[in-house]
């Protein structure tokens, strides 16, 4: 909604402004004061380019009329140049700083945002590509940032000085300037288009290229034993070949339209240098006999040509980083507009009827028409239920129904939940949320793991806050004697020092689960959450997993979520969660039914 | 097989130039014309405005030749213009050449690899990674490369103008090329080359930090630990802006630098070519040299500043280069020498005090021994975790192992045996489906197959009619790794793709895991039937005919 709002307020203002193009326009005032600084260093340049062209054309024309020249002139000429060099340097720390800022500013924000989102930010994509976007894609403002957004500034500020300062020395000049500016400027608009075309279709070839030889290099493996590792090497070298020819034929034509305007900027100063030597000699064929300019003035023109090209030139170059910044920005709102709905509705929320009744002061949890709706759809229907303490409950249901949804409420990553949702019949806003989570073991359907030992991955976030001391030896030793891990981590050469990379280091899936349930039980937690600990398992190995949690988990109080393809038989209640709401199926019933 | 040395050679910069010399001497002859015609344009245009100037002034306009230096401006304009064009042009043109070397290099080193140890380096990120640090490294040459040699040839050109003004000004001149070409890029090159290297590794490490801790963000957070976590990763960050704050003020210090040197390079050529005269208090030129070609010298030098600024940075794409050879050179591999002994047609197997075992953990399958004659069926069974697969595996010579292994009583090594390979068809857990069509995944198996055969084989493992539902059949394009089947369908695919190999040995590693009884049944048929190979060696827990009928190894 908002979105619309900000669309229309823009093309109200007669332009339209892609969100990104916002975003960016915000986060560089974020850094306003640093851009102003910024803008000082270039008028200090473009002064300092006037005035290192006048007084070198002075020494100049001096120097070819009379073989001398004032020493004076020259070095106020050497003096602008070193100026122009200091202010290039003031210019360069302040905006490379200035995107620094702004970057390392966004980078932390995302974090942060995507440490909020919780589970929800695998909705966005996979905790790899995530960290693409926040290290490679924030990076990628940096040129706009630090050139590009400048560069505009300096685009309309030194041809207007030059403009300025040309204008009392020559009529001519200034009208040639005039002319080829507005069409240098037409050409740059129409050539960044055609690039920034040509630039996406590149890209996106060059992306497949990429995928073709990601694809083919995974399945290395299956090629090696199918003995066609030559034929595949063929096909990356034809596609190779294939997309430099197509790449090239595009690349003709965007660097044949740059080259098209290099070629009217060069050739402007050649023409400005020809009227300029033709009028010193009296020969111009509309005043002959008499020179428009003295020889001061012409060099005086001659070194400000170049320059009043160069910024356009340096812009059209510059282009890309816009490009790449906008291609970039896209990928950073999806980001932080996931899950930042304003929540205005919580205010109404508390004020509702506490729903706290007898019964619910027994139950450790309960819902009472519980439900989350987002973007108008349910994601979990209304349902009302109670777990009590030390009570084990399987959830199943289809795909898409909200099981998992409900896990994210309960471990407070989502707060926009609608209805009543307590905790030994507290209000759950109402709890200390640090509190309730250091109650709560977590085994979703791959295991968490972080790159160490195995020991470290047992400790991992245990003891050394609050005076709670680290759990010893022993406690481990019996905890993986009870999670059935003893016998395989025996094995192990290195035992409990066995480092744990993403790959699981030889272990198999069973076995990592078993390594969850002994870091559950090593909490200590009273709580347990699990999320399909099963899915990823074979029949016989799920079945055993499932056999050691319910021998380990008695008097835990759990949840656990599993397809009924993985049916939880010593589970007390089991309920059906559908797109309507909740079926609870007695125990006895649930056996039946199961048999 | 005359590329084999340079298919395994090592990379470096060097053999990146030399990867295609012809390609390569056309943009940067290209290139030096524009970069010359660049600095001339302004020299010549300086001494033919300052030499008109001073015709007019002495009276003599009518007479001066201003045709030829007026055409020699507007060439060098073109010229510079339609050089810039072309280097940009055969430039690019190189670089992608360039890249698909590199791309096929990198192939070669990851086919040289062995079996055990390919999929440590087929994770996702890391592939990701390589692909990137190729784009780098192709950047190399006209990013470092070529800036220095036009800004070299550029001085020369100029020290030829000097030459004839004043000889006694190619002293500065030497001094400021050996400034500005060498000895300012190479300090911040000093300064800062480490900053860079410290930069790239820092950006892998942190990247891997955020994927390890973020996989275990709930964990964390409930135990109220996340915080400090998140902590060490703002350090990393914090490391990382330090280095690039260090590598921007070297660059922007560095061009601070290289502006000092031409200023004083035109400070001393000025006090050279002249002496003070007191009298008018002006500094007067010596005898002899002309002013209006001094304009056309001060010009160039200006221009040839523009030249040399760009190679203050170079040391950042260097470096940046460096890692990423460093990186990709550790992928390479030394020319196995695989043997090549023949292998008759399989009859029997045997293998003696047999372990298969992985090389990370040491783990595997227990010792065992046996035999497999031709025409025989086995089943290998066990509990979950017994090894059953690493045994297939290892079987199938795809994974380490010990003992001793004979085919047709004759002893062979099988590991990685290209000659072994070639006689069996292993169907492991996970098989890999391709982003092509149907009928391309499935030619992997036989590119001479016909479509009958394929839509047979199809049949064999009851995908056809799954197939033929889809709108366009066997051309239909499977996505990424087959996210777009089911596990079951994947396997099925795969196993038909080795149907249509018909060698003679067939491991199949949990074929029927969450297949239907029908479904079951169908492949059985057709293993027992019309594919029927002359050894097959299942694991499975799930029971079927081919189960019930074959000689069970309980693990």
């Amino acid at each position: 909604m908002r979105k619309n709002k900000e669309a229309k307020a823009a093309r109200r203002a007669g332009r339209i402004k892609t969100p990104e193009a916002t975003f960016l326009g915000e986060l560089a005032n974020q850094q306003s004061s640093k851009y102003r600084l910024a803008q000082g260093f270039g008028v200090l340049f473009t002064v300092s380019l006037v005035l290192q062209a006048w007084a070198l054309a002075n020494v100049f024309s001096d120097m070819a009329l009379h073989q001398s020249f004032s020493l004076s002139l020259l070095l106020l000429g050497l003096f602008a140049l070193l100026l122009r060099a200091l202010a290039n340097f003031g210019r360069e720390r302040i905006c490379t700083s200035a995107s620094r800022d702004i970057r390392y500013g966004l980078r932390r924000k995302l974090v942060s945002h995507l440490t909020n989102l919780g589970p929800a930010r695998l909705r966005i994509e996979e905790d790899a590509a995530l960290s693409t976007r926040v290290y490679e894609q924030v990076d990628a403002l940096d040129d706009f940032f630090s050139r590009y957004k400048p560069q505009v500034f300096m685009v309309t500020l030194i041809p207007c000085a030059i403009l300025l300062s040309v204008a009392p020395v020559s009529w001519i000049a200034f009208l040639v300037f005039m002319m080829t500016a507005p069409l240098v400027i037409i050409f740059m608009i129409f050539v960044g288009h055609k690039a920034a075309q040509a630039n996406r279709r590149q890209f996106s070839v060059l992306a497949m290229l990429s995928n073709q030889f990601m694809d083919l290099s995974q399945g290395l493996a299956e090629l090696k034993r199918l003995k066609k590792t030559d034929e595949a090497r063929q096909r990356l070298s034809d596609s190779a070949s294939a997309y430099q020819k197509t790449t090239m034929s595009v690349l003709v034509l965007a660097f044949l339209s740059t080259a098209t305007l290099e070629l009217f900027a060069s050739l402007s100063i050649a023409m400005i240098a020809l009227y300029l030597g033709l009028g010193l000699l009296e020969v111009l064929p509309w005043q002959v006999g008499s020179s428009p300019v003295t020889l001061t003035q012409a060099l005086f023109l001659l070194l400000l040509a170049p320059e009043f090209y160069l910024p356009l030139r340096q812009l059209g170059n510059d282009y890309h980083a816009k490009q790449k910044a906008e291609a970039a920005a896209t990928d950073l709102l999806e980001i932080l507009n996931t899950g930042s709905q304003d929540n205005f509705e919580d205010a109404n929320q508390v004020a509702e009827v506490d729903y706290v009744s007898s019964a619910s002061q027994l139950s450790l949890l309960s819902f009472r028409n519980l439900s989350w709706l987002d973007e108008g759809r349910y994601r979990l229907a209304p349902i009302s239920a109670d777990i009590m303490k030390g009570e084990r409950v399987w959830l199943s249901g289809e795909s898409g129904v909200g099981k998992s949804s409900l896990l994210h409420l309960l471990l407070g990553f989502e707060e926009d939940y609608q209805g009543q949702f307590l905790i030994n019949g507290k209000s759950f806003q109402q709890i200390n949320l640090p509190d309730w989570r250091a109650k709560l073991a977590w085994l979703p359907q791959t295991p968490e793991w972080v790159n160490g030992s195995i020991r470290r991955n047992l400790l991992l976030g245990l003891g050394s806050k609050e005076g709670t001391a680290l759990p010893s030896e022993e406690d481990i030793q019996v905890a993986l004697i009870k999670s059935q891990c003893d016998e395989f981590i025996q094995a192990l050469p290195a035992g409990l020092d066995t480092k744990l990379t993403e790959l699981g280091a030889g272990l198999s899936g069973g076995q990592m689960q078993r390594l969850s349930i002994a870091r559950a039980l090593l909490s200590k937690a009273d709580v347990w959450l699990l999320d399909e600990p099963c899915s990823g398992l074979d029949q016989d190995t799920a079945q055993a997993v499932l056999d050691t949690l319910h021998l380990v988990s008695k008097g835990k109080t759990l949840l656990i979520v599993s397809h009924d393809t993985h049916p939880i038989l010593w589970a007390d209640k089991h309920w059906a969660l559908t797109k309507g709401g909740l079926n609870e199926q007695s125990r006895n019933k649930n056996r039946e039914a199961i048999a | 097989m005359s590329n084999h040395a340079t298919k395994t050679a090592k990379l470096s910069l060097k053999s990146l130039l030399l990867a295609n010399p012809l390609g390569f001497a056309v943009p940067v002859l290209v290139g030096i014309i524009a970069s010359l015609a660049g600095v001339a344009l302004l020299g010549v245009s300086g001494w033919f405005i300052s030499a008109a100037g001073l015709a007019s002034a002495m009276g003599s306009a009518l007479v001066f030749n201003y045709l030829t230096p007026g055409a020699i401006v507007r060439g060098l304009a073109i010229f510079r213009t339609a050089g810039r064009y072309g280097e940009q042009v055969t430039a690019h043109n190189h670089l992608l050449g360039l890249l698909r070397t590199l791309r096929l290099w990198v192939w070669d080193q990851r086919v040289a690899k062995d079996s055990a140890n390919l999929h440590e380096q087929s994770r996702g990120d890391l592939l990701q990674r390589l692909v990137s640090d190729l784009d780098q490294i192709i950047r190399w040459p006209l990013v470092v490369f070529l800036p220095w040699i036009y800004a070299l040839l550029a001085y020369a050109a100029v020290a030829i103008l000097a030459y004839f003004i004043l000889p006694v000004l190619l002293w500065p001149l030497a001094f400021a090329a050996i400034f500005h070409v060498f000895v300012v890029p190479y300090v911040c090159g000093r300064f800062a080359s480490h900053a860079v290297h410290v930069g790239q590794i820092l950006g892998v490490h942190r990247r891997s930090r955020f994927v390890s801790l973020f996989s275990a963000l709930i964990t964390l957070t409930i135990r109220g630990h996340w915080d400090d976590y998140a902590q060490r990763l703002e350090q990393l960050d914090e490391r990382q802006r330090r280095t690039e704050i260090h590598i921007q003020q070297a660059v922007s210090l560095g061009r601070l630098l290289a502006y000092c040197v031409t200023i004083i390079l035109l400070a001393s050529s000025f006090y050279l070519a002249g002496s003070f005269d007191s009298a008018t208090g002006h500094w007067a030129l010596l005898e002899g040299v002309q002013g209006t070609w001094m304009v056309g010298f001060a010009l160039s030098i200006l221009a040839v500043n523009e030249l040399v600024l760009p190679l203050v940075q170079s040391f950042v794409a260097q470096g940046q280069s460096q890692v990423g050879l460093r990186r990709l050179n550790q992928l390479h591999q030394d020319a196995q020498s695989s043997s090549e002994q023949p292998i008759k047609k399989i009859e029997q197997l045997f293998f003696k005090t047999w372990r298969g075992y992985h090389a990370s953990s040491g783990m595997g399958s227990p010792t065992v021994n046996m035999t497999i004659n031709h025409g025989e069926f086995v089943w290998i069974r066990g509990i979950s975790g017994s090894g059953k697969s690493t045994l297939l595996a290892s079987i199938a010579g795809d994974c380490l192992s010990s003992g001793e292994a004979f085919i047709n009583d004759e002893k062979y090594p099988i590991y990685s045996n290209p000659m072994y390979q070639a006689q069996l068809s292993y169907l492991p857990q996970t098989p890999y489906i391709f982003q092509q069509s149907i009928a391309a995944n499935l030619h992997l198996g036989n590119p001479n197959a016909t479509d009958e055969q394929l839509w047979g084989v199809l049949e064999a493992v009851a995908l056809a009619d799954w197939a033929r539902s889809l709108p366009n059949g066997l051309e239909t394009l499977l996505s990424p790794q087959g996210r777009n089947l089911s596990g079951g369908q994947r396997k099925r695919l795969a196993l038909a793709r080795l149907l249509l190999r018909q060698a003679p040995v067939l491991l199949l590693d949990e074929p029927f895991d969450g297949l239907d009884k029908a479904t079951i049944e169908t492949i059985c048929h057709s293993l027992q039937n019309d594919y029927k190979p002359d050894i097959l060696v299942l694991v499975s827990h799930v029971g079927s005919r081919i189960g019930d009928n074959a000689r069970v190894i309980e693990l």
